[in-house]
């Protein structure tokens, strides 16, 4: 049980003796006991950030500390790390009983108290049924389990996992996900999940760090995260479907200050909140969330009539879609079941609270934007 | 016009079987999908369909004229794969024009012209002829993979997972202008996939096959308000539907349910009627995710007693999991819950909402019961 603290961590590694910066000074601070999930896309230096704390991979500059011992020149095997990885590297001769006992047998632990912690941390796992069976008769899901088993059962300070779920498909990997929540509040270990998958890190984290090509974008709650993303990224990344972004510009009409696309298909006022940041004559990028625009039958400021260009019915929900222009498609998300065709007339009302304002050029949120210039 | 129809096919290989016995009828302009999970037979059938395999028994007809016999190029039936393989150094143009330029379809150049410019309309892609496949959004080369598949006029399209191996926020997207082309194109499709949500997007029909075998074929409303058995319940909705067992008690004069060992539940009087006449004593009840409400007091006397297993937002929603009397119940509800794990929770069943399933699972007896779903309109 301890803090993890990542301060000012760099990795250059060398390609064709061409520096390239995987990770740039990144600062993270997780509790102890904290669930933090390191997300973006491939090759964003999420990894290597994972392999810097087990100490696969060395630290350029900065340091890492687990509670008040600083591990960077400490051995992979001193750090007190549990590391599951996605592909399980089970040894395929061993039963899952000796594949979880290898680590205390390597440390000479007597064999009473190996079986004694194999058959508690198999009982946390749902795998005690398993124990005598060789990892080839196993599914995914079980050998993630034993993967998982094994990373615990060494009592590690630090629990890392290196995206545990990518290998199971669909309906499996969603019952891993709710088991590894459930088995993080049981546990209670400080644990970092790498993960290219935004739904997997807003369900399992208490907090996600945003990373994108090295650098830390945004750490906060996954809440934080998907209603206050700091700049465009961010915003695209997390949700799904997708934020709606697409281009506006700021016009006066009847002295009051006005939102709309090039083509005028979308118009209304700016909010309020906004209004200080927001200067005539400039373009931003407005996002807004499908499930922040609903389906209304009275005008006021916020909303748009439109027509349907496509509609989806997917039982649990049904998707509107709208055509803004060539490229662009507005999509609304409604759990409500309604009933459209191609060409009805909508009227749809955008929550004024929850716009999303960027800055055209840094992607920057616009109040963000401002702040740092 | 074209109506395809397969009866009676089997297929195959070594000494597996992939598929046992499949017929179905795909009407003029209708969009097929055949649904199923990977290794379900899918795609077996469709290539059986295109030609490009024989299958051991069964026939397959093209209007009514069995085709069994006819060359896969001779079909008339254009395949759409995943990767569109259009021609990189091509431009748009040349790309949906190479059907038409090809030794065996050859069209004089002026005849070329007018059938791209003809289908580049309907796809809405005039605008971009003259650009080169790398120069084109994900939607736009999809638009181009079937415009140069329409070229040729087919009778039908067939279509294996289009764009299920995109990742789910381009596929949401892909899924919509595929919808939004579908509407200009009125040509018959097959359209294989073993995603959920683009069977009940799109499909006018879904085929759910599952282990070379048809578990039921209906519109998208009918495998999702009433699927067939238990496997369909399954494979629409995530999470999937709660599925558990039930026991009929009889408490006075009213039957009720008895679920998790315990619990006895009021259940609408029609179902009451169904169980009594039919003198079932166990059933299979499901109820999806989004059909059970949550609270933290007993508000009445259908609430079930859990404690929270697990609470996984996922954006806007969330999924609850309740742990009761050792099963897991799954709930979607919005994200900004107040919810603390471990803590006790009651849970309550909408038993309108509820589907019934015989003992085991194979078979629907009731479903959504006084439940008046708007219109009939459920038109993809």
């Amino acid at each position: 049980m301890a803090e993890l603290i990542l301060k000012d961590v760099c990795k250059i590694y060398y390609k064709n003796k061409k520096p390239v910066e995987a990770v740039k000074s990144l600062n993270l601070k997780c509790r102890d006991g904290e669930f933090v999930a390191l997300l973006g896309p491939s090759g964003c230096g999420k990894s290597t950030t994972l392999r810097m704390i087990a100490g696969l991979e060395d630290i350029t500059s900065g340091d890492i500390y687990i509670g008040d011992r600083r591990i960077n020149d400490l051995h992979p095997k001193d750090r007190n790390i549990g590391l599951a990885f996605e592909n399980y590297a089970l040894y395929p001769p061993l039963t899952v009983y000796d594949n979880i006992g290898f680590n205390l047998r390597a440390k000479k632990i007597p064999e009473k108290q190996i079986k004694e912690e194999i058959h508690k941390i198999a009982e946390l796992l749902d795998i005690t049924d398993l124990l005598d069976m060789k990892p080839a008769a196993l599914s995914g899901g079980q050998k993630q389990r034993v993967n998982i088993a094994r990373a615990l059962i060494r009592r590690p300070e630090v629990l890392l996992l290196d995206e545990p779920l990518s290998h199971l498909d669909g309906k499996v990997r969603q019952k891993m996900r709710t088991e590894i929540k459930h088995l993080h509040t049981e546990i209670n270990c400080t644990t970092i999940i790498v993960t290219h998958d935004q739904l997997e890190a807003m369900a399992l984290a208490d907090r996600i760090a945003v990373i994108n090509q090295g650098v830390l974008q945004q750490f906060g709650t996954p809440l934080e995260v998907f209603n206050n993303p700091v700049n465009e990224f961010v915003a695209g990344f997390i949700g799904e479907p997708p934020m709606n972004i697409f281009n506006v510009v700021a016009i006066m009409e009847n002295g009051i200050l006005h939102f709309k696309t090039e083509n005028s298909l979308i118009k209304f006022v700016v909010p309020e909140k906004y209004i200080r940041f927001v200067k005539e004559g400039e373009k931003y990028r407005f996002g807004i969330r499908p499930t922040d625009i609903t389906v209304c039958r009275e005008d006021d400021s916020y909303t748009v009539k439109t027509k349907v260009s496509v509609f989806e019915n997917l039982g649990e929900e049904c998707r509107i879609h709208i055509r803004l222009d060539n490229d662009n498609i507005l999509s609304v998300v409604s759990s409500e079941i309604f009933h459209f065709k191609y060409g009805d007339e909508i009227k749809l009302k955008f929550n004024p609270e929850r716009i999303h304002i960027f800055d055209c050029k840094t992607g920057q949120r616009i109040e963000k934007a401002l702040q740092m210039t | 016009m074209a109506n395809v129809r397969v009866e009676g096919i089997k297929k195959s290989f070594k000494k597996e079987t992939v598929l046992s016995d499949i017929s179905f009828e795909v009407k003029d302009k209708e969009f097929f999908v055949i649904f199923g999970p990977a290794g379900a037979g899918k795609t077996t059938l469709l290539n059986i369909i295109a030609g490009i395999y024989v299958p051991d028994e069964g026939h397959v007809y093209l209007n009514n004229k069995c085709i069994d016999h006819v060359e896969p190029e001779d079909r008339n039936v254009a395949m759409v794969f995943e990767d569109y393989a259009l021609y990189p150094h091509l431009t748009v143009f040349d790309n949906i024009a190479s059907p038409l330029r090809s030794p065996r379809y050859k069209q004089p150049e002026e005849v070329v012209k007018r059938e791209v410019t003809r289908v580049a309309e309907i796809l809405k892609i005039d605008w971009l002829l003259d650009r080169n496949p790398s120069e084109l959004s994900n939607g736009q080369r999809q638009r181009v993979g079937l415009g140069r598949a329409l070229i040729r006029s087919p009778e039908v399209f067939l279509m294996d997972e289009p764009i299920t191996h995109l990742d789910a926020k381009l596929r949401h997207q892909m899924r919509a202008e595929l919808k939004d082309m579908q509407r200009n194109l009125d040509t018959t499709t097959i359209y294989v996939t073993h995603d959920y949500l683009e069977a009940l997007s799109l499909a006018d029909r879904i085929a759910v096959i599952n282990k070379g075998k048809i578990e039921q074929i209906g519109t998208p409303e009918e495998i999702y308000y009433k699927p067939a058995n238990e496997f369909v319940a399954s494979a629409f909705g995530e999470p999937e539907i709660n599925i558990f067992n039930a026991e009929v008690v009889k408490e006075n004069t009213e039957l009720k349910l008895s679920i998790f060992g315990r619990k006895k539940i009021k259940i609408p009087k029609n179902i009451q009627k169904l169980v009594a006449e039919k003198e079932i004593s166990i059933v299979r009840v499901g109820i999806r995710p989004k059909d059970i409400k949550y609270g933290f007091i007993q508000k009445n006397e259908n609430c079930i007693i859990g404690k929270v297993y697990s609470f996984e937002p996922l954006g806007a929603k969330a999924i609850l999991t309740v742990q009761v009397h050792n099963q897991l119940v799954q709930l979607l509800v919005p994200s900004d819950s107040e919810i603390q794990l471990n803590q006790e929770i009651f849970i309550e069943i909408d038993m309108e909402k509820t589907i019934f399933f015989d003992s085991v699972g194979n078979n629907l007896l009731a479903s959504y019961s006084n439940v008046e779903r708007k219109g009939v309109a459920w038109q993809n």
